[in-house]
């Protein structure tokens, strides 16, 4: 059931107030955080001002809103006026915006109660959140495994239960793949739908923020309420008056579901077989299915490296140690306190990443690099464009294997960025795809399966993966953690 | 090939500091990022440029005059400032 819709019906029906929920998910934070590491800043004070407010006005007889009350928390790396925003790295220790986010503007004026902000890698650079100066989040179906990342944080939080919902980002798998690794289900909206503005910038024509929540009608809930034309971000168009809740319990039947076969080279077998298992599901409930071939998906992961570290080697160009965050103690001229700056503040993949952005943009080798990129984007583009003749929705995994074990993925970065092979044609293509949970393998480490739809079809993904959770409810498990409402 | 003097240059363009014993393990890290990235040169190149993702072109709004933010939140978050300005010393 949504979480979000029990919660509201706990305080409508004066069950439960305000305060006690927030001051039940704050002990909650306090007594399992110390070893989920999900949050890196509980804002308790905000949060219980926020309750006081939504207690006043249930008491005096009004209606509250769906998220009116209910206790979130937004990755790090979404700006929240007066409130400290890291984006888990050394250089923007101690900074705080001095302006929301759009997305966290909304949320607030819905009076959403804030928690806290939640773990990340560092600048949303990495795939296990083992990149954040604060170390990494961890699983809560195991907490010797990763969150995963780069949300991983708000994954934690929200399958542990100490969070009801959350905002991440998703650049190249962000959302999806530490939704996947926890359990729960990650909406990474289409390239537009909802603005940037705020967002602190990693890949800036790749980056989306979106919901991480506990079941599909709360991603919706919260997409329906984020997604809007923002005069702020000039690439925003809003979800062009769509409302995805409208259609989310709509029959699925004579849906067509497309399979690239490309999507499941080198994939695990426990990971296959639960997508398939997937499959026969959708099968089951009047879903056709359609099997194709996406050759151009071979190159997505160098194209993806390549078109997100340039965009990251200039976005991160404004860290100069002037403006805000950290700055080195002792220099000689400008240009050496910007170098120390920046090398004592970025962390080594975050460095890896600049190098390689700037390697690829640089004179005798942007052609070769970055431009042949920018055109197989525009060949991946119409990979998709194809494919959406032929179905209404692919299915693929969203990740190939289960949890990495801490530690596993800072070993060795190349090998890392394989992992996120089945999540980055979405970004390149800028589509919208929702990482829902399909199953578990041996160890009980949760399996996703991704739905990726067309450009502004939030609807028809949502529809279909709300189908599937009331079909298989039992791959939507609780952990040991959290509140337990 | 990605030599050491490359990751220098690339580093000073980059307004970062490689120390010299880092220097080894980083070209070697480089170059094994770049040779991941050169699988594009095996693609079929369709010559077609891409511009951007939702084909938006010009995207303009009245131009509506709305207050600024005042510059003393804007220094708020500076390391130094004086004279209601960023202040950048030459040396410390």
């Amino acid at each position: 059931m949504s979480q979000i819709k029990k919660i509201h019906d706990m305080l409508s029906s004066k069950e439960i107030s305000c305060k006690e929920l927030t001051e039940k998910y704050l002990t909650e934070i306090e007594s399992s955080n110390g070893e989920l590491n999900a949050y890196v800043n509980v804002t308790s004070d905000t949060a219980l001002a926020q309750a006081k407010k939504v207690d006043a006005k249930i008491a005096g007889g009004e209606e509250i809103g769906l998220l009116e009350g209910v206790p979130m928390t937004l990755k790090d790396n979404l700006s929240t006026k007066d409130i400290e925003t890291t984006c888990c790295s050394k250089i923007l220790t101690g900074y705080k915006p001095i302006f929301n986010a759009t997305v966290w503007d909304k949320l607030e004026k819905d009076g959403a109660v804030l928690l806290g902000k939640t773990n990340m890698d560092e600048f949303a650079m990495g795939s296990s959140c083992e990149t954040s100066y604060f170390g990494g989040a961890t699983n809560p179906f195991n907490t010797k495994h990763c969150a995963g990342g780069s949300s991983g944080g708000v994954a934690s939080a929200v399958s542990g239960d100490i969070a009801a919902y959350g905002l991440g980002s998703d650049t190249g798998g962000s959302i999806r793949q530490p939704a996947s690794f926890c359990g729960i289900v990650g909406l990474k909206p289409t390239y537009g739908a909802v603005s940037r503005y705020g967002l602190i910038a990693y890949a800036s024509s790749l980056d989306q923020i979106g919901p991480i929540t506990r079941t599909v009608e709360d991603a919706s809930i919260v997409f329906d309420a984020i997604s809007d034309y923002d005069p702020k971000d000039s690439t925003c168009q809003g979800s062009k008056g769509v409302r995805t809740y409208d259609t989310i319990n709509n029959d699925i039947k004579g849906m067509k579901i497309g399979i690239a076969r490309e999507y499941f080279e080198g994939v695990r077998d426990d990971v296959k077989d639960a997508i398939l298992g997937a499959v026969k599901v959708y099968e089951s409930l009047g879903a056709e299915v359609i099997y194709f071939d996406m050759p151009a998906l071979k190159f997505a992961l160098p194209v993806y490296y390549i078109i997100a570290c340039a965009e990251a080697s200039s976005n991160l160009g404004r860290y100069d140690g002037i403006r805000y965050g950290y700055k080195t103690e002792h220099y000689n001229g400008t240009h050496d306190m910007m170098c120390r700056t920046r090398s004592e503040g970025f962390g080594d993949e975050v460095k890896r990443r600049i190098l390689l952005g700037t390697y690829v943009l640089s004179a005798g080798y942007y052609d070769a690099y970055y431009k042949k990129a920018q055109n197989l984007r525009g060949t991946i583009v119409k990979a998709f464009d194809d494919a959406f003749t032929k179905c209404d929705f692919v299915l693929a995994p969203t990740v190939p294997m289960t949890a990495f074990e801490m530690g596993h993925a800072v070993s060795d970065p190349v090998e890392t960025y394989l992992t996120d092979i089945c999540t980055v044609p979405v970004n390149i293509a800028g589509l919208p795809a929702v990482s829902v949970p399909c199953g578990f393998n041996k160890n009980g480490m949760p399996i996703g399966m991704q739905l990726i739809g067309n450009k502004f079809k939030e609807a028809t993904i949502l529809n279909a993966a709300n189908t599937y959770e009331k079909a298989v409810p039992e791959n939507f498990k609780n952990t040991k953690w959290g509140v337990k409402l | 090939m990605v030599t050491r003097e490359d990751v220098e240059n690339i580093a000073i363009l980059s307004k970062l500091f490689v120390a010299e014993e880092e220097l080894d393990d980083l070209t070697k890290q480089m170059q094994e990022i770049v040779e991941f990235a050169d699988a594009i040169n095996n693609a079929p190149d369709s010559g077609e440029e891409f511009d951007n993702i939702n084909n938006l072109s010009n995207v303009f709004r009245e131009d509506v005059v709305v207050p600024s933010l005042p510059s003393e939140e804007i220094l708020k978050n500076a390391p130094e400032q004086a004279e209601d300005h960023f202040l950048v010393r030459n040396h410390a």
